[in-house]
Formats: C-alpha cells, sequence, structure tokens
C-alpha cells in the first residue's frame, strides 16, 4: 500500500494541489508569499522542462548508439547522427555563443530544416491533384473556399481578378472567425474538463501510469 | 584564408539540395542528410537547454544566493531515473510538478482570453450582417462539437440542422485553413530556393545538382538503390 | 488507358519537377505587382506606429529555419521600426531554435538603422534569450523575470543591464509584439500578456496560422497581425523599407497559379472521367 502511495497517488495529489493552487493565487488576493512561491514554481517548471528536453535528446542518442552496437539493419546511418551529435554537444557546453557552434547550426542544419520543412508544399500540391475532388457539397464548399483564399494571398491574384481580395477577407473575418472561434471555446472547455480529470486522479497517463501497470504484467 | 560565410553557403546548399532527393524516392543521400540534420539538431537542443539551465537554476544559486533553486536541479536529476525502467516512478515527481502548474496556468487564463472573451467578442457586434452571420456561426460551430459525441446524444429535429450549419461553418474555417497553409507552403520552398539560388552560389547549386544526378543515376540503374513508383 | 486516366495516374516526380520550375523562375526572373495592403496588415502596422515613443515593448521571436525567410523580414523591421521610435526593446524566446534567428534578425534590423539612431545593447535593446517551458515560460517570465532567468542571451547578468533597472514583470512595459512564427504560440501572448496584465499585443505568424487568430483579432485580444511573407512584405510597403520579404512574395505567384491550375485541372478531368464511367 505505501508502495502505491509514494509511486502513484502522491505525485496525482501533487498535480492537482499545485494546480489547484496557481488558479486560487490568480483570482483571490493572498499573501505576498503565495505570489513568491508561484513565480518559484512557475521558473522551476521552466527548468525541468528544459532538462525534459535534454532527456529527450540523451535517449535518442542512447537509441541510435544501440543501434550501432547491435549492428541493426542501415546502422551506419546512426554514425552519421552520433558524430555531429557530440560534435555539436561539445562545442555548445563551451559556449552556445561560440563562433564554430553558430557556424554549424547556420549552415548545416538550418538550411536542412528549411528544406525538409518546404518538402510538404510538393505533396501537397500532388496531393492536391490527385485527391482533391468536388466529390460532394462539403468538399465543394473547401474546395471554393481554399481556391478563393490562394488568390487572395497571391500579389497576382488581386491583379487577375480584383474581387477575391473582398470575398476572400470577408470568408476570412466572417464565417472562418466564427467557426474558428467555436473551435477555440470548445478547445477551451476541452482544456477545462482535462484539468479537471487530471486534478481529480481520473486521468493519470501523463504519469504515465499505464506504462508501468504493462511492465508490471 | 578560407571564406568562412561562403563555405558555409555551399554547405547548406548542399544540405538542401540532398534533402531534395528525397522526392525522388528515399535513397542513402536523402537518409544521410537527414540523420546529419537529426544529430546537430539534438545536440543544439541539448546545449541551449543545457544553457538555460545555466543562465536560471545555476546562476541563481551562485550569484543571488537563492538556494530554493537546488530543489529544481535534484527535479532534474529525478527525470534522469526515466532511463531505468525499475525506477521511472522516481520521475513522477517532477512531471506532476510541470503538468500542475502547466494545467493551472492554462486553465486560469484560457476561461476569460479563450472563452468569456470570446462569447463578448461573438455577442457585441449583433446590429450588423456580419455580426449576425457571426453570432449563428459560432454558435452553431460548437454546437457541433456537443452533437458529434455519442455523450450528449446525437442531434435530432432541429438541432440536426444547427449542427449541419455548424458544419457548414467549420468546412469554411476548414478551406480557409488549407488556402492558407497552401500559400504557407509554397513560401517555405521560395526561402529555401532564394538561398540556393543566391548569385555567390547559384552555379555551385547547379554543380551539386548534377553531381547528385550522377550518383542516383548510377545507383538507380545498377540497382543498388531501389526505384520506388510514385 | 485513355490520356485522361494517363494524365490523373502522373508520376508525381513530373509535378514536382514543374513546380521546382515554376517557384525558381521568378526568383530568377523578378516579376513585381503591385499589391492590395490586407487589413489585418494595416491594423498591425497601426498598432506599431502608435506605440509611443520611448516606451519599453516586450517581443517574442518564434521564427525558425523554415519560417525564418518568411516572417524574419517582418522582425528585422519591427526592430528598425522601434529603434527609430527610441523604444527599448526585450526579446525572450520560447524555442531554443528561435533564440538563434531572433538574435539573426535583430543583428539584421539594427544594421539598417542610420549611425545617428542609439542601439546599444543593454541600453536599448537586450536580448533575454531561450526560455524553457512553452507557455509556463511565458506566465513564469511575464510574473517575475529575474526568477525565470537571471542572465540573457551573451550571458550577461541582467541586475547588471542599465535599461532592466525597474524591469521586472509584464505590468512594466507599454505593448508587446509577438512573432510566433509557425510555434502556434500567439495564444499564449494572448492568455498570458493580454488577460492578466492588459498589455496591448501585435503578432506575426506564418500565413496557415493567420484564420486560427482571427478570432481574438475581432475581440481585440490582438491589435494586428502580419500573416507570412506577404505581411511582411506589406510592412516593408507600409514602411517604405524595402527587402527581401517583397521579392519573395513576388515569387509565390507563379507556384500559386500551378497549384490553382492542378486542382482545376484534376477535377475536370476527374468530372470527365466520371462521365465516361471510367473507374
Amino acid at each position: 500500500m505505501s508502495e502505491r502511495l509514494v509511486k502513484i497517488n502522491i505525485p496525482i495529489l501533487l498535480t492537482a494541489v499545485l494546480g489547484i493552487f496557481m488558479i486560487i493565487q490568480f483570482y483571490f488576493p493572498l499573501p505576498q508569499e503565495a505570489a513568491t512561491t508561484s513565480n518559484i514554481l512557475m521558473s522551476f517548471t521552466t527548468i525541468v522542462s528544459a532538462a525534459a528536453l535534454m532527456l529527450g535528446s540523451v535517449i535518442l542518442t542512447i537509441a541510435h548508439g544501440k543501434k550501432i552496437l547491435e549492428k541493426k539493419p542501415e546502422w551506419y546511418y546512426s554514425i552519421l547522427y552520433v558524430i555531429p551529435f557530440a560534435i555539436i554537444t561539445i562545442l555548445g557546453l563551451i559556449s552556445v555563443q561560440g563562433a564554430s557552434f553558430a557556424w554549424v547550426y547556420n549552415n548545416i542544419t538550418s538550411p536542412i530544416g528549411a528544406a525538409l520543412y518546404s518538402l510538404t508544399a510538393f505533396y501537397i500540391t500532388s496531393a492536391a491533384y490527385r485527391v482533391f475532388r468536388a466529390r460532394n457539397w462539403s468538399a465543394a464548399v473547401l474546395l471554393v473556399v481554399s481556391f478563393i483564399i490562394l488568390m487572395m494571398l497571391l500579389p497576382v491574384g488581386d491583379y487577375l481578378v480584383p474581387p477575391v481580395m473582398p470575398i476572400g477577407q470577408w470568408l476570412l473575418s466572417v464565417p472562418s472567425n466564427a467557426g474558428y472561434r467555436g473551435m477555440i471555446m470548445g478547445t477551451s472547455l476541452g482544456v477545462i474538463g482535462l484539468g479537471i480529470r487530471i486534478f481529480t486522479g481520473r486521468q493519470k497517463e501523463h504519469l504515465g501510469i499505464r506504462e508501468e501497470k504493462k511492465e508490471a504484467s | 584564408m578560407m571564406d568562412w560565410v561562403f563555405l558555409g553557403l555551399l554547405v547548406g546548399s548542399l544540405g538542401m539540395i540532398g534533402a531534395y532527393t528525397v522526392l525522388i524516392g528515399e535513397n542513402p543521400i536523402s537518409k544521410a542528410v537527414e540523420n546529419i540534420y537529426m544529430g546537430i539538431l539534438s545536440g543544439y537542443l541539448f546545449a541551449m537547454n543545457w544553457d538555460f539551465i545555466n543562465r536560471n537554476a545555476i546562476a541563481n544559486i551562485q550569484a543571488n544566493g537563492q538556494y530554493v533553486y537546488i530543489i529544481s536541479i535534484i527535479l532534474c536529476l529525478m527525470l534522469v531515473s526515466r532511463l531505468n525502467p525499475k525506477w521511472i516512478w522516481v520521475s513522477r515527481y517532477p512531471v506532476a510538478l510541470t503538468i500542475g502548474v502547466g494545467m493551472g496556468i492554462a486553465i486560469r487564463t484560457t476561461v476569460i482570453a479563450d472563452f468569456l472573451t470570446q462569447v463578448q467578442g461573438t455577442i457585441i457586434p449583433f446590429n450588423t450582417l456580419n455580426g449576425i452571420v457571426l453570432i449563428i456561426g459560432s454558435i452553431s460551430a460548437i454546437t457541433y462539437f456537443l452533437w458529434t459525441t455519442n455523450y450528449w446524444g446525437k442531434a435530432t429535429g432541429s438541432y440536426h440542422y444547427l449542427n449541419q450549419l455548424g458544419r457548414l461553418f467549420l468546412l469554411v474555417a476548414f478551406g480557409v485553413t488549407y488556402g492558407q497553409t497552401v500559400s504557407m507552403r509554397l513560401e517555405l520552398v521560395v526561402g529555401t530556393m532564394y538561398n540556393i539560388l543566391l548569385p555567390d552560389v547559384a552555379i555551385y547549386s547547379y554543380a551539386f545538382v548534377v553531381i547528385i544526378g550522377i550518383v542516383l543515376y548510377y545507383g538507380y540503374s545498377t540497382k543498388r538503390i531501389k526505384w520506388y513508383k510514385s | 488507358m485513355s490520356i485522361v486516366k494517363k494524365m490523373l495516374n502522373i508520376d508525381g516526380r513530373i509535378l514536382f519537377v514543374i513546380m521546382f520550375i515554376a517557384v525558381a523562375f521568378p526568383l530568377l526572373h523578378p516579376i513585381v505587382l503591385p499589391m492590395v495592403i490586407q487589413p489585418y496588415s494595416q491594423q498591425a502596422y497601426d498598432f506599431a506606429n502608435s506605440i509611443p515613443n520611448g516606451s519599453y515593448v516586450l517581443v517574442e521571436g518564434g521564427n525558425i529555419a523554415a519560417t525564418d525567410p518568411a516572417c524574419g523580414p517582418a522582425l528585422s523591421l519591427f526592430v528598425y521600426h522601434m529603434m527609430t521610435k527610441n523604444c527599448k526593446l526585450v526579446f525572450f524566446e520560447l524555442t531554443a531554435e528561435g533564440a538563434f534567428w531572433t538574435q539573426k534578425e535583430i543583428n539584421v534590423g539594427l544594421g539598417k538603422l542610420p549611425a545617428s539612431v542609439p542601439a546599444q545593447n543593454g541600453v536599448n535593446w537586450v536580448n533575454l534569450g531561450y526560455i524553457a517551458g512553452q507557455e509556463s515560460g511565458a506566465a513564469a517570465l511575464a510574473a517575475n523575470i529575474r526568477s525565470t532567468v537571471s542572465k540573457d542571451y551573451f550571458g550577461t547578468s541582467i541586475d547588471t543591464i542599465p535599461m532592466m533597472n525597474n524591469i521586472n514583470t509584464a505590468k512594466d512595459f507599454q505593448a508587446a509584439f509577438w512573432f510566433g512564427g509557425s510555434e502556434g504560440s500567439v495564444p499564449y501572448g494572448v492568455r498570458q500578456l493580454v488577460m492578466p496584465y492588459n498589455l496591448p499585443l501585435g503578432a506575426s505568424c506564418t500565413t496557415n496560422e493567420a484564420p486560427n487568430y482571427s478570432p481574438y483579432l475581432q475581440a481585440g485580444q490582438l491589435k494586428g497581425l502580419f500573416a507570412g511573407v506577404r505581411g511582411s512584405a506589406e510592412y516593408e510597403f507600409l514602411m517604405g523599407v524595402p527587402g527581401t520579404a517583397l521579392g519573395q512574395s513576388m515569387a509565390t505567384n507563379i507556384g500559386g497559379l500551378y497549384w490553382l491550375i492542378l486542382i482545376l485541372l484534376g477535377n475536370i478531368l476527374y468530372f470527365i472521367s466520371r462521365a465516361r464511367g471510367e473507374k
């Protein structure tokens, strides 16, 4: 029982206490110590988030390292991961302001990252040609609206078909606005609902509790 | 003396063209480029987050004498227990802190910013045609969310029409987003092509395309690289 | 197989090659066309212009390698704009990549300034650097800068930075501008700066995110929005400071028209194929 208390119940309780404290501190006048505690908690959250991202990098590197050691298929590509990782980590730990660190990031990662991001433009165009059909009224609405909006966004669109700007602006400002407003409000209700579920302990997946049950069995 | 700026542009151009070869189909060049990219990005994130912890927790302890930040260092070390399945429960404490505080921060402001202010923004302009369309659209879009799950029951009668009207507004919103997304993706391509075609490096870019083309042609023709049907 | 079917099943690589040509051609042979300024961009420019001279402005930089060519020019131009109004700028970033690109754009913006405009680090601007934690980081910074970060991007202690004397919370600022890129982080600014502290906020984002933020604009929570490369180009046009965004915006013309033609062609061929009873 005490094992369950320490491993499961206390973390769930901690989540709830901290979350409810942050909400109460915001809305109710509390002593200055509460505001100081709130600031410290937020600061701790940022530090732990940074550590979590570092851990993510380490876990990925360990996975690639295992692939090399166990000579799994295409293990040589993992060498192309590990060596640059090691180089830039060492350069960054020496100084993130260093010229070498900036050079490697700016001239290798950034261009490749930009190119990889932009690949979706090609796939989107190819997919639009093959799949985007006005088969029913829903698809037709989607097609016509996206057509008008893209015409509006292209400088040549206003030039060729001047009415496309006011029509597109109206679509953006009124019906699309209404749709997104519904989504924002629905999402905010969902966030509140999720928060209540987490604070009451009905949702424990964020603590990985489902994972441990699988390992126990 | 080597011109590091020019060398950087060359290397960047080569990397971009190598990344674009994935459009032909997965090949050793694109895989190599992707792995190099992941390695450097992963290392970059590691270093930048370490620098942040340095500038925050460690600086507050060393320079400002705020020893309470030692707790944050202990919490960071507790996260490392995730590497061992037997000790994974230890990492639940820092996760509980992050999720608890994060949820509290999100909930306390979303109620007003994302709900009440949005309701206000919907209702206030009711004396214009656009305002009326906005009110009807917002209400019907929320109705669509509420009545598309079995929890509240399926929408029947006049609720069904309100539901379908909400669907129409959402389709317009998604159509607008799709059009804008296509434009954004085009902008990304334009941005990278702009860098590849810079006057200083354009000739080298064309040379890289030819060299990579020859390498891939050799690979595909000798069946060392698999040709994917598109 | 009929010609219609063959065209509908064309190899995607051919479409990609045509796309490359469609994008590269206007970059090599620029065509400049007149552009109508979108209302959101005009509002964002008017908001930036209305910030009183000498104000403290909080700026979030969220561009990454992919989005910097499109949204970066707006950030560098904003730096230029605010410096010419003698405003004090405090930058922060919520992503590690964003830190690099924001400093790069700050340098570009400062480089455009005439020699007579003061632009000293620590006196006229400061970059607080990367803050982890996304929305929690933004909330922590807005509540207490010194408990969130004690050194700036360059490792200088904040307590020794002249312009940071008496500046510790979002209440000490007169305006904010959120260059969210494609992070989807503009709502963090609305929730953590506008709602609790009533800080007027303008924003910039990639084109695809503009519809997501139109409710905030209509509700008055956002004062204006520069969306994508077109927004950056419009900012350049309104400021009268030419830059890279205008050329890039014009370069999207042929690529965009190519997409529109493909959509039309695809649908026409589909309906012909359906009329013929082909599967």
